[in-house]
This record gives C-alpha cells, sequence and structure tokens, in this order.
C-alpha cells in the first residue's frame, strides 16, 4: 500500500509541476497555448492532483501509520549533503493538499471566463500553475529544502500577481511591498532551515513534526528549539500578514479578484498556519515561541477585527475579516488545539474563497438582504468600543479607518533609514570612484526616491 | 469668531470673502464627472458639461482640460482603414469639403489637398529626443523607404524597386540616405523654431513633482480616499464613521484634529495642529478653504485655476461628492451631508500638511507660500528641437509626395516654413479627427443605403398580435425575430416606461424606486399587493422571505466578526463548496434549479393603480385617476401609431436585465426607466388600457379600444431572455388561443435572438438556437462572468418612423427603433414630442459608449477584472484608486464609437421644426453631437442636416437581399454585419 501512496502523492504533486513547466516553457518560448487549451490542461492537472490525494487520502487512513516519510531520492546534492525529495504525509497534510488541489481547480474554472480576452491571461495561468506547485510544495513537504521551495513560488506567484495591472503605478508598488515583506518572512524561515541542518544535521521535517523524543535524540537544547521555534513564527507572520507584517494585506488587492480570493481569501494566507500547525510537536517543546505566537495571533485578531469594521470598500473589508480569523487560528495552535484549527482553517478557505470570488456581487447581495428585511438592518450596537469616553472611540475609529498607522511606521522606522543610508553610500560611491578617476565628483541623484512608496 | 486667534484679523482682512469662493466653487463643478452612485446606473453624455460647444472642438478642449483622448489612436483609424471600416474615398471627400478653395493651393510645389491626403491616409510618426535616436540608428527607416509610400509617389523614386534585388536594396538605401541628409540641410537653414511653450502649473503639487519629482498627492491621497469612503459609505463599513451628522469638514476636523493623526504618514506631523486650529477658529467650510488658500500663497487671481487643479486630482470622488451634494435623492440609503466646498477645504488642509513637510524636507524657503516661486527659479526650461527633430516629419512628408532628394535641396526657407505650417495644423489631433469623421460617415452611409433600398413591407392587415417594446437596439433583434416567428404580428416601440412615470414598490421592495427617465421626478406612487392570497399563505411567505434575509444578514456579519466567525467558519465552512462548484463549475444548472424554485413560490400580485387617499411612502399621490390613466394610454397609442388599429391582442414589453457578480449590472437596465427595469411599468399600462372606466372615458375622446382588445404587460430579461408575463390569469377565455400563438412565437424569438446574440459572445461556430438560450442563461447566473451581456454596445443609430421601414431590414443590433406614424401627425406635434422624450435617453446612451470607448481608462472604468465595490456607490481599481466613473471595458469593447446617426421617416421641414422647438435637442443637434437626417415619407429619399441645410443622399452601396431568416445573413459572422434585407421567409437554419 504504501507503494501506491508514494505514487499517488508523486502524482499529484507531478501534476501541478508538469502544468507549470508546460505553460511556462509555452510562454518562454513565446508561443503561449490558447486560453482552451490552457484551461483545459489546468483544469485536467487540477482534478487528477484532487483525485490523487483523495484516493491517497483513504489508503491513508485505511493503513494504520500516523505519520510517514516517503522518499523519492536526492534531486540535489554535494560531497557531504544530499538534498533528497521527500513528503512527509498525514492525515492533515493530504487533506490540506487535496482541499488546495480543489480550490485552485475552481478557481481555475472561474479565472478562464472571468479573464477571457484579457492580455494577460496567460501569463495569469502560468502564474497560477506556480502556486498550484508552491501549495502543494508546501503542504505535502518532507524536508526544508522542499518546503523552502514551495514557500517561494507561493511568495513569487503572489507578488506577480498583485502587481498584474502593471501599467498603473500602484499595483506595480503594492506588489513591490509585498515582495519586501515575504522576504523578511523568506529570510525567516531560510534562517531556521540553515539552523536546523547546523544543530541537528538533519534536514528532515520529520524530526520537527514527531515531537520530543526525536528531538532530544537530535540533540536539541530547549534554547536551539525555541529559536527555531521563534524563526518559524516570524516567517509564518510575514506570509500570513500577522502583526506587525498586517500592512500589505490591503494593499494586495491590486490583481483581478479571482487572484485576490485564492491567495489573500484561501490559501496563501494560510500556508503560514497551515506550517505552524504541522510544526505544533516542536511548539510543545517551546513555551516562549508558543507564547508569542498566541500574543501575535490574539493581538491580530483584535486589530484585524477593529479594522475589518471601518472598512468602506469590499475587499479591504473581506481582508480584515479573513485576517481576524487567521489570527484566530493562530491562538488555537498556540493553545494546541490542533483538529479545531485545521477544521476552522480548511472551513474558513473554502467560505472565504466564495465570499471574495462573490464581492462584486456585493450591491446584489445588500440588496436582496434589505428586501428580505424589509428594510435595511440597523447595525447591532453596543460593541467595546462604546465603553470609551468620545474621543477615545474617535482615536480608536482613525487607528482602525488608518489600518493600526503599520505602514506609516514602516515607512518611517524602516523604510526611510534604509534608503537614505542607501542614498548616502550612492553619494559615497560616486565620490570615492570620481576621487580614483582623478575627476570632480558627479552630481549625485535627486532626493526624488527617499520617498518612494 | 476671529477674536480666537491672535492674527485672525489680520487673516480674515486677506482672505476672499467667501461667497464669490462658493460662485467660484460652483463654477468648476463641470469639471466632474456627472454620474451618481453606481446601483442606479443613468447614462449621460460624459461631456454633458462641454455641449454647447462644437463636438470636435469639446472633445478637443476637454482631452487637453482633463488630460483625456478625444479620438482613437492614430493607429487604430489605420487599422480600420486596412480593413474597410473606413473608405479613403470618404477621407479625400472630407479633406476637400474643409479646405475648400484652399485645395488647390500650392504649398512647397505640392497642392494643398495632395498633402494633406497624403499627411492624414498614412500619418507622420512623431519621435523626439531619444526615441528618435534610437529609430535612426536601430530601424530600416534611413535604409528603406516606407512601405506604405502611396502609388502616386511611388514613381517619384525612380530606385523603389523589387527588394529581392540586393542591387536594388542598395541603391534604395543611398536615395534614402540622400534624401535625409537633405532633409537635414533644410531643416538646418530653415528659420528658427520658436522654443517649446514652458509648462505652467499653478498648483504647488506639480511644481515640486515636476522640478524635485516629489509627488504629495501620493502622501495624501490614501488617507484622504479613506476618509471620504468612510464618511460617505452606505452599509459597507459595519461601524460608521462617528460624527457624520456634523458635515464633511467639521467631521475630519473632529478626527484628524487628534494627535494620533499625525501618525497618518511623516508628512502628517502639522495635520493635527493645522485640523486642531481650523476647529478652534471655528470655520466653515469655505472660510477654510479661504484661509488655506491664503496660506499657501495663492493670489485670488489664480484661485479658480488653483481650485480647477485640486479638484481634478481625484475627480471621481470629488465627483461623487458633487453628485450627493445636487441630488441628495439618488444616494441608496444613508443621507449624508456632502458639499464640494467641503471636501476641498478637506484636501487643501492635506495638502497643507504635506507642504509644510515638504518645504521642511527639500530645503526650499520657510512656507508653503514661496514654494512655487523658488521652484520656479530651479526650473529649467526645455530646449528648442534639434535638427534631426525637425528634420524627420519632414522626410517623411518628402517620401509621402514623392519629392526626390533634388527637389528637397531647391526648397526655399519660405517653402519650410509652409511645410512645418502644414504639418503643425495637421497635428496628430488634426489627423485623427479627420479620420474619425470619415469612420463615422462611412458608418452612417451604410444606415441611410440600407433605408433607401429597402422596399416598406406593410404588415398584415389584421395582424395576430401586436407587441410594443422599448426602444432599447437590444429590442431591434428581438421584434426581428418576433417577426420572423410569426409574419403575422405586427410590432412597435416607445420609450419603455411607457408613459407610466412612477415611484413603484414590489411586494418583495423593501423600499420605492422611480422607474421613469432620470429627468422626471414621478409624482405617482404604484404599490404591488397580494389581494387574493390565503393571509396563512402570506404570513408564512412572509416569514420565509424573513428568515431568508436574517440568515443571509447574520452570515455576511458573522463571518466578518471574530467569534461569530469562528463558529460559523469552524462548522459550516466547508458547506462553501457546494455553491462554490455548482455556481463556478455548472452555472447553467444552477441557474435552472434557481428559476424553478423561485417559480414555486412566486405569490399572485395585483398593480394598486387607482388614485387612492393614502398618504405615498414616496411621490405626490397614491395611483393614477382615471383621467391620468386615460390620458397616459391615449398618448401611448398615438404615440406609435397604434391609435384605430388594434388587433385583439397587444403585448407591452418592458426590459431589465439581471446578472451576477456585476457591480455595473444596472446600467444594462433600461435607460428609458432611469435605470431600472421595465416590467411594472408595461403591466401598469396594460393594466390601465384593460379597464374598463378608461375605454369609456378614451371613447369619449374618439379613441376607441374594442372590448375585445386585450392587453397584457410583460418583461424581458435582456441578460437570459426570459420573458416573465404579468397577470396571465386576467387573460379572457375568448384571447386565450392568441395568447397562447403570441407566446410560442416569443418563445421562438427568445431563442433565436440568444443565437443572434451568440454570435458576438466566444461560441463554437455552429450553435443551435435552444443550446444559445442555455447559453445565455448560464452567463445570467455565471459568478465568473464579466460579460453577461454586451448592453448597449455597437448602438450607432435611431430610426424614427414605421416599422414598414425597417421591417425585414437586418440591423445588427445597432438601431434604436422608434415608432412614429407620420401619416397621422400633419402638424408635427407627435414628432416633437418623441423627440423631446427619447432624444436626450438616446444620445446619452451613445454618447457614453463613445467616451469609454475612446479611452477606457480615462473616461471609461477600464478594465472590471480588479473593480472594488467601495461604499455602495462606485467602484475603485484594486486596493484603492479615484473612483471609477464611465462604462469598464467589458461592457464596451466590441463597441464602434460613432456619434448616433437618427433618421427620422418625415418631410424636412417637419422635422427642422421639430427639432427647433426642442431646445435640449437643437443644441445637440446644432454642435453635430448626433446627426440627423430625414427620410421622406412619399418618396423615399433621404436628406442628412448639415451646417447649411439638408442635402440630399445618393446609395453608394447595393443592400443585399437575403431569402431566408436573419440567422442566414450572420450566421458564422463574428464582427459587424453590414444591413440586408430579411425576406423572413422560414428555411432551416
Amino acid at each position: 500500500m504504501s507503494g501506491a501512496l508514494a505514487a499517488l502523492v508523486l502524482t499529484a504533486v507531478a501534476a501541478p509541476v508538469g502544468l507549470f513547466a508546460l505553460l511556462g516553457a509555452a510562454s518562454v518560448a513565446g508561443r503561449p497555448l490558447t486560453e482552451r487549451w490552457t484551461a483545459f490542461l489546468t483544469g485536467t492537472a487540477m482534478l487528477l492532483a484532487c483525485t490523487a490525494l483523495c484516493i491517497a487520502f483513504a489508503i491513508h487512513e485505511s493503513t494504520p501509520a500516523e505519520l510517514r516519510l516517503l522518499s523519492y531520492g536526492a534531486w540535489s546534492g554535494s560531497y557531504s549533503h544530499a538534498i533528497g525529495l521527500e513528503f512527509l504525509v498525514d492525515r492533515m497534510s493530504l487533506a490540506f493538499a487535496a482541499l488546495s488541489a480543489a480550490i485552485l481547480g475552481i478557481v481555475a474554472a472561474f479565472s478562464n471566463r472571468y479573464l477571457h480576452c484579457e492580455p494577460g491571461y496567460n501569463r495569469y495561468f502560468v502564474l497560477l500553475a506556480m502556486l498550484s506547485t508552491g501549495m502543494l510544495l508546501v503542504a505535502l513537504a518532507g524536508n526544508v529544502e522542499v518546503l523552502f521551495v514551495g514557500w517561494e513560488l507561493v511568495g513569487l506567484s503572489s507578488a506577480l500577481l498583485v502587481g498584474f495591472f502593471h501599467e498603473r503605478p500602484a499595483p506595480v508598488s503594492n506588489a513591490l511591498r509585498v515582495l519586501a515583506i515575504y522576504r523578511v518572512s523568506d529570510a525567516a524561515l531560510l534562517s531556521a532551515a540553515v539552523l536546523l541542518r547546523h544543530v541537528a544535521g538533519s534536514d528532515s521535517l520529520e524530526l520537527l513534526f514527531s515531537g520530543a523524543p526525536a528531538l532530544s535524540l537530535a540533540g536539541l537544547t530547549p534554547v536551539k528549539v525555541t529559536s527555531i521555534a521563534v524563526l518559524i513564527i516570524v516567517a509564518v507572520a510575514g506570509k500570513s500578514a500577522l502583526l506587525p507584517f498586517s500592512g500589505w494585506l490591503p494593499r494586495a488587492m491590486e490583481g483581478p479578484t479571482p487572484s485576490s480570493a485564492v491567495y489573500y481569501g484561501s490559501l496563501s494566507i494560510h500556508a503560514g498556519c497551515f506550517l505552524l500547525l504541522r510544526a505544533g510537536p516542536l511548539f510543545e517543546q517551546a513555551m516562549a515561541a508558543r507564547l508569542l505566537a498566541g500574543a501575535a495571533g490574539a493581538s491580530t485578531a483584535v486589530f484585524a477585527a477593529m479594522a475589518t469594521r471601518v472598512q468602506s470598500d469590499v475587499k479591504s473589508s473581506l481582508a480584515y475579516a479573513a485576517l481576524t480569523q487567521v489570527g484566530i487560528i493562530v491562538v488555537e495552535i498556540a493553545l494546541g488545539w490542533s483538529t479545531i484549527a485545521f477544521l476552522h482553517l480548511s472551513g474558513h478557505a473554502c467560505f472565504r474563497l466564495l465570499q471574495f470570488l462573490s464581492a462584486p456581487n456585493v450591491l446584489h447581495d445588500l440588496h436582496g438582504m434589505e428586501d428580505a428585511l424589509g428594510g435595511r438592518p440597523t447595525p447591532a450596537r453596543g460593541y467595546i468600543e462604546a465603553l470609551a469616553p468620545r474621543r477615545a472611540q474617535l482615536g480608536l475609529y482613525l487607528f482602525a479607518l488608518e489600518r493600526g498607522f503599520l505602514d506609516s511606521w514602516l515607512d518611517r522606522l524602516v523604510v526611510a533609514p534604509f534608503t537614505t543610508l542607501t542614498r548616502r553610500l550612492t553619494i559615497l560611491d560616486q565620490r570615492l570612484c570620481a576621487a580614483a578617476a582623478g575627476a570632480s565628483p558627479a552630481p549625485p541623484d535627486d532626493g526624488s526616491d527617499g520617498h518612494d512608496d | 469668531m476671529h477674536g480666537l486667534l491672535p492674527c485672525g484679523d489680520a487673516v480674515a482682512a486677506a482672505v476672499e470673502p467667501p461667497h464669490s469662493l462658493a460662485r467660484v466653487v460652483d463654477s468648476l463643478a463641470h469639471l466632474l464627472p456627472a454620474q451618481g452612485p453606481i446601483s442606479i446606473f443613468i447614462h449621460h453624455n460624459t461631456l454633458h458639461a462641454y455641449e454647447d460647444l462644437p463636438f470636435e472642438t469639446a472633445v478637443e478642449t476637454a482631452a487637453a482640460e482633463l488630460g483625456r483622448e478625444p479620438y482613437l489612436s492614430e493607429a487604430r483609424y489605420r487599422d480600420k482603414l486596412a480593413s474597410g471600416r473606413i473608405r479613403a474615398r470618404d477621407v479625400a471627400e472630407l479633406i476637400d469639403e474643409q479646405l475648400g478653395v484652399r485645395a488647390a493651393e500650392q504649398v512647397a510645389g505640392v497642392p494643398r489637398g495632395d498633402l494633406w491626403r497624403a499627411i492624414a491616409l498614412h500619418g507622420v510618426p512623431s519621435a523626439s529626443g531619444r526615441e528618435l535616436a534610437w529609430v535612426l540608428a536601430e530601424t530600416d527607416a534611413l535604409t528603406r523607404f516606407r512601405a506604405d509610400v502611396p502609388a502616386s509617389a511611388r514613381s517619384a523614386f525612380a530606385d523603389l524597386r523589387d527588394s529581392s534585388d540586393p542591387e536594388g536594396e542598395r541603391g534604395e538605401c543611398r536615395n534614402v540616405r540622400r534624401l535625409w541628409r537633405a532633409c537635414i540641410a533644410a531643416a538646418g537653414r530653415a528659420l528658427p523654431s520658436p522654443p517649446p511653450a514652458a509648462p505652467q502649473p499653478v498648483r504647488h503639487h506639480d511644481w515640486l513633482q515636476i522640478v524635485r519629482g516629489i509627488d504629495i498627492d501620493a502622501w495624501i491621497h490614501p488617507p484622504l480616499i479613506r476618509f471620504l469612503a468612510g464618511y460617505l459609505d452606505q452599509g459597507i463599513a459595519h461601524w460608521a464613521m462617528p460624527d457624520r451628522a456634523l458635515g464633511l469638514h467639521r467631521c475630519f476636523l473632529e478626527i484628524y484634529g487628534a494627535p494620533l493623526a499625525s501618525q497618518c504618514g511623516a508628512w502628517a506631523r502639522t495635520l493635527p495642529s493645522i485640523a486642531a486650529e481650523d476647529r478652534a477658529a471655528q470655520r466653515r467650510p469655505l472660510e477654510s478653504l479661504a484661509h488655506s488658500l491664503h496660506v499657501l500663497g495663492v493670489s485670488e487671481g489664480e484661485t479658480a485655476a488653483y481650485l480647477a487643479a485640486e479638484i481634478l486630482a481625484l475627480r471621481g470622488w470629488a465627483g461623487i461628492v458633487r453628485q450627493i451634494e445636487e441630488r441628495p435623492d439618488r444616494v441608496p440609503a444613508r443621507s449624508v451631508d456632502a458639499t464640494l466646498g467641503d471636501y476641498l477645504a478637506v484636501r487643501l488642509l492635506l495638502g497643507r500638511a504635506a507642504l509644510e513637510y515638504a518645504v521642511r524636507q527639500t530645503g526650499t524657503g520657510s512656507t508653503p507660500a514661496d514654494l512655487r516661486i523658488r521652484l520656479c527659479r530651479e526650473f529649467s526650461p526645455a530646449s528648442p528641437p534639434t535638427v534631426e527633430e525637425r528634420a524627420w516629419p519632414l522626410f517623411h512628408l518628402a517620401q509621402l509626395c514623392g519629392i526626390e532628394a533634388a527637389l528637397v535641396d531647391r526648397w526655399t526657407v519660405g517653402d519650410i516654413a509652409a511645410l512645418e505650417t502644414e504639418l503643425s495644423e495637421m497635428d496628430h489631433i488634426r489627423r485623427r479627427r479627420l479620420l474619425h469623421q470619415a469612420f463615422e460617415r462611412t458608418i452612417r452611409h451604410r444606415l441611410y443605403d440600407a433605408l433607401i433600398q429597402h422596399a416598406p413591407r406593410p404588415a398584415a392587415t389584421t395582424p395576430a398580435f401586436q407587441a410594443v417594446f422599448c426602444l432599447d437596439e437590444r429590442e431591434e433583434s428581438f421584434r426581428r425575430h418576433l417577426e420572423e416567428a410569426d409574419s403575422a404580428c405586427e410590432t412597435f416601440s416607445t420609450a419603455g416606461f411607457f408613459g407610466v412615470a412612477m415611484y413603484h414598490q414590489g411586494v418583495v421592495d423593501a423600499h420605492p424606486r422611480p422607474l421613469c427617465p432620470a429627468a422626471i421626478r414621478p409624482e405617482h406612487y404604484v404599490a404591488e399587493i397580494e389581494p387574493g392570497a390565503d393571509r396563512l399563505v402570506r404570513r408564512t411567505r412572509h416569514l420565509h422571505r424573513r428568515a431568508t434575509g436574517f440568515l443571509g444578514y447574520n452570515v455576511h456579519i458573522g463571518s466578518r466578526l471574530p467569534v461569530r466567525g469562528a463558529l460559523l467558519m469552524a462548522t459550516l465552512g466547508w458547506l462553501a463548496l457546494v455553491p462554490l462548484i455548482l455556481r463556478v463549475v455548472f452555472p447553467w444548472l444552477t441557474s435552472r434549479w434557481v428559476r424553478a424554485r423561485d417559480t414555486t413560490i412566486v405569490p399572485s400580485t395585483r398593480l394598486q393603480l387607482d388614485r387612492d387617499e393614502r398618504q405615498p411612502p414616496a411621490g405626490a399621490y397614491t395611483g393614477f385617476t382615471v383621467a391620468e390613466q386615460a390620458a397616459i394610454v391615449r398618448r401611448l397609442l398615438e404615440d406609435v401609431g397604434l391609435n384605430g388599429r388594434l388587433s385583439p391582442l397587444v403585448l407591452v414589453v418592458g426590459h431589465g436585465s439581471i446578472s451576477l457578480n456585476n457591480p455595473h449590472e444596472s446600467a444594462h437596465d433600461c435607460g428609458a426607466c432611469g435605470g431600472g427595469r421595465g416590467g411594472p411599468n408595461a403591466r401598469a399600462f396594460a393594466q390601465m388600457a384593460n379597464d374598463l372606466r378608461v375605454r369609456t372615458r378614451l371613447a369619449s375622446q374618439g379613441v376607441i379600444v374594442d372590448d375585445d382588445t386585450w392587453f397584457v404587460g410583460a418583461q424581458r430579461n435582456t441578460c437570459n431572455n426570459e420573458v416573465t408575463f404579468f397577470d396571465e390569469d386576467l387573460v379572457p377565455l375568448s384571447r386565450q388561443a392568441d395568447f397562447a400563438r403570441a407566446k410560442s412565437a416569443v418563445d421562438a424569438a427568445r431563442r433565436n435572438e440568444a443565437h443572434e446574440r451568440c454570435r458576438r459572445f466566444d461560441v463554437p461556430r455552429w450553435y443551435p438556437p435552444l443550446a444559445a438560450l442555455a447559453h445565455v442563461e448560464g452567463r445570467a447566473a455565471d459568478l465568473a462572468q464579466p460579460r453577461p451581456e454586451y448592453g448597449h454596445a455597437t448602438n450607432a443609430f435611431c430610426v424614427i418612423g414605421r416599422r414598414t421601414r425597417t421591417r425585414g431590414l437586418f440591423l445588427d443590433r445597432r438601431a434604436f427603433l422608434v415608432s412614429y406614424d407620420p401619416e397621422l401627425d400633419a402638424d408635427g406635434a407627435i414628432l416633437t414630442r418623441i423627440i423631446a422624450a427619447t432624444g436626450p435617453v438616446v444620445a446619452g446612451i451613445n454618447l457614453e459608449y463613445y467616451f469609454s470607448y475612446v479611452d477606457p481608462s480615462g473616461y471609461g472604468a477600464g478594465t472590471k477584472l480588479p473593480h472594488n465595490v467601495t461604499a455602495l456607490l462606485g467602484v475603485m481599481d484594486g486596493a484603492q484608486s479615484d473612483l471609477r466613473t464611465g462604462l469598464p471595458w467589458q461592457m464596451v469593447e466590441i463597441h464602434e464609437p460613432v456619434r448616433l446617426a437618427i433618421v427620422i421617416e418625415a418631410p424636412c421641414h417637419r422635422v427642422r421644426d421639430a427639432i427647433s422647438q426642442t431646445p435640449a435637442i437643437e443644441r445637440l443637434v446644432r454642435h453635430r453631437w448626433l446627426w440627423i437626417a430625414a427620410l421622406d415619407p412619399e418618396s423615399g429619399s433621404l436628406w442628412e442636416l448639415r451646417t447649411h441645410g439638408f442635402v440630399q443622399h445618393n446609395a453608394q452601396h447595393a443592400l443585399p437581399r437575403i431569402e431566408g431568416v436573419s440567422a442566414v445573413w450572420y450566421e458564422g459572422k463574428h464582427g459587424f454585419v453590414p444591413p440586408a434585407a430579411i425576406s423572413g421567409a422560414k428555411r432551416a437554419i
């Protein structure tokens, strides 16, 4: 049975990889496939992956093992280290991978009609295939390297789709911002991977995901475990837009509606939670990290719940509503309620996808509700802020409206010093070059890039 | 109030009195889009404010003032020239007409007419600076002659021969280089050209951007948009903005006067103090505006220009504020108080904070007031064009006119100046204008040709049934297919509110809604009631509805709240997969299922039309008196020419459109119902005309409606082609057979019309009508479909006249048709009122499509894909942007931007009189925002109204005559299909 399982899982991963390779190669060759072929191949690949994963799930459930490491040999290696192509399957990873494939199939069907005749149709589907590959790798990864590749593909395709309408400046600058935050998150994950390799001499996630005895066998001290766990939390916070990284989420609503839906309503935003969920056993060894995750989740949930209530455009409103639930899911994971967290996560991914996809229908929906209720429903009163004095209420409102001022703080505390530094270095560089060449220094560039968004 | 500030009196003395500022602000409002909230989309001329100018002047002025495109790009017109949508002959004719005697004058040895023709038909590519350097270095511009050198010029270049011959190629290269050198020499000896005009911006922002590359709008727009959207929000936010009752400006001061507001960005450090100072001084919005202008150092003379530039920076949002100020009754839910003055005051407060920061950052001066002067000094003006830049157009001109290098060498300084003058006169705008005019002429003449040659087809003397439709061009095809399905029927059309201007409230509607053209404010209120229903049944239905609404609302809200949301997601979240898969993967099946469910619970209702004394929730009266009803019926029968020739069964068909995931849904509804659905109007009309009291009163006025005759109201959903009949149960027994016949004809028309529409969608070439109907039904129910229907796209014509003139004429869903019988209207009174009622509606639709197509991202709303519904008032692009007005690209993509050509079947003098009596239309006609032609009822000749009077049109294209039904003509064709006479005889499709 294990052989069948391995074959099925490999098929499920190979389907999107093949799709990505095919669509990508056709695009690179300058002869993109027609819309019909693209849609047909994407649909087939997703259906294949989903079916294979469902069968794999059934096989896995019918046999006793809890956690299995499927190894397909090394895909890269040097004299001392080999990087294996390994998948780690258990009930949760198979279910999440199957759900991802199903959701991606639905979104592909949606996008095929939604993006019909759009100049970027082909680019969109290449990126969707990239996301599919990334999601399945993240869901099934058996070692840190596979996980990191998947993580990167999800992040890269996400940023490129935010900048999908690159003829306007706003999507491009917002995409850049998303990418920058993702890089921080990626760096944290990479550090965690390096640390793991360094201290445990292994890249296997099985080690992390299987609990205490294995960890102590591998010689990981509590401090090292906590460091790895904290790095993972930073990675997750970037990817899932937890505080203090939440500022990018509303900016990511620049792409076509289905891409916003699948990334920030459904899959990408939950990728971090899923990683946290799988690393649950590791967190059992690291109380401080659990507390940190819990604090990040709880504060994000409170902040996002406040923000979503004042947003007056439908996509931002949904983005913060999704973030509220993501925060709560993280809290559930920190509390160790992994089954509940998984149900919550998967239910949320489905439900929010539907809401995002039908976001343009909001006028129609609200009108229908109003008719059925015989009038405009009056929003319930008596939320917590009603207790605060009036000036504090205004302040809270402004705080929520301005999305916690996160972006402006980021600009002032990180971006501005950084650009100033690079500008100074540029000037220094020019002076040094000029001095070396014996000429008078060239005038420095104007200060415009200091305020680059 | 000035006492609060130590320097208050000094400031007040310098500040302009607000009342003149109010005038300035009012006068600026015309720069803003006049589009109201998106849920009631009313088509209007995008450049309504420029209607006092001739069309060409207006679009070009607006393009310059607003930074938009007046026409399509030159390349698009060249494509049309190549594909035959523009005829070169029309271009030549237009040049001759516009040049008159100047055409024959010689310019550097070439007749001006030839010169213009060459430039207009072939174009002179513009290039300058680095682009030109690249073109010269990297393309074959200097090795080959242009590929499109006209035949007349070809002979001049002896070496322009077969390119396969290497010797010839080298010879050509030599010649081209020689010509280029000659042009360079010519440009070198020409008189120096005047330096290009330096930009004269008035805003601080523009100076900062030009000189320092700092964009302060990028700082202040995000918080400004968030604030405006929050303030104007109609129900998306769950926590409404506090203090909205205080007004926009005051509310802003309350919220942003707190120290916390300085966290909005690095630039916002002084924002709280600026806002608090405004609040402490208790300035009203215009006073605050005046104060800000003073602080910014804007002099009185430049106030208007300064504020105009400020207003245009975020045109869509300023526009919606203005709309709310002017038409508070159109706001969907919450009444909010906002004026343009408020908006500007807030905008300048934010701008001041940003400028103070910019001043500190850049070290330019100490206050924003002298910022502009300092930046102006730093500004380095653009240099005059180089020799290459001047030689480049001459080089092309020489090629196009077949002027050899030797001749170029002989050009005098005067010749060169004359050529440059011609080139600047035929600049890219002028070329596009000419090509556009030719384009319109080509399209228009196809209709004229068709109308002249189409033999009138009288209807059967005793039609089996008659049907009155809306004048909408989407009904052109439906009527044609209905007549093809049952040749014994007769169709008419009129404005789709059928003369019934009312507030209508359906059984399930929460609020009444106006159903009549936007220009009319209805006085009558009509409710739909459930008279017969059992109390218990009604109660159950009511509870069922309430429960559904309650559930829907709680899911909507619950999903946004933390705890309820968590419970919902963790327990029921997976269930969302069911609707997802059904709606996205199987939309058609879902639509069948939903409709089957809806029809089982449809209650039997009636309209409460009779006047009673109850106070209506909207309008002045509840219901219509019998006299009013009789007047409505009489007017419609007279208008469409039905009076005295009613058949036993008359269908009255309104229309609307229902689609999913489409914020612009209302734009597909009936324009004559003010962006509403016309079914209730049709139903009300039928009920009035069936009323015996009304018939008695009509009889006393000489309008006879037979006892035999029965009217049935209906509504067609133009998206899924469903036709709903109202009050079917009232059709008398004697008319049942006729009604059954009419229904089966309507069913056939639904299928065949869907089939015709499908040729515009991407469906396989061969497509049976039944599958076509399923296809459009699926489209309407598809969450993923950005083009549920194409709405008014491709509209280009309007024919006002008898159906005999257009029956059997294939007009490709491009023509608004209005029924009018010239023989029953000797004094022109009916024509006058028809033109007054329909002219503005059709012109508004046509011009809105024109502008949204010509500049899809400027006048239109751009692509729909990233649209984000904001405040329930409009859409933004993606995360945040200006409010996007106009139509999205997916609605207009198959359109051809041409002004409407209205052909009226009436003698010329009557047409002229009718137009001159309607000032709104007269203005449009005089300034050529639409074209008018008269089709003589007697002779069948066609006369187009030009500046100097009516000019007869002579047919240029023969009208194809097709045996069979419409499908024979259009089947397998994807693009535009020219008019054709369709015999209508049935053959297998």
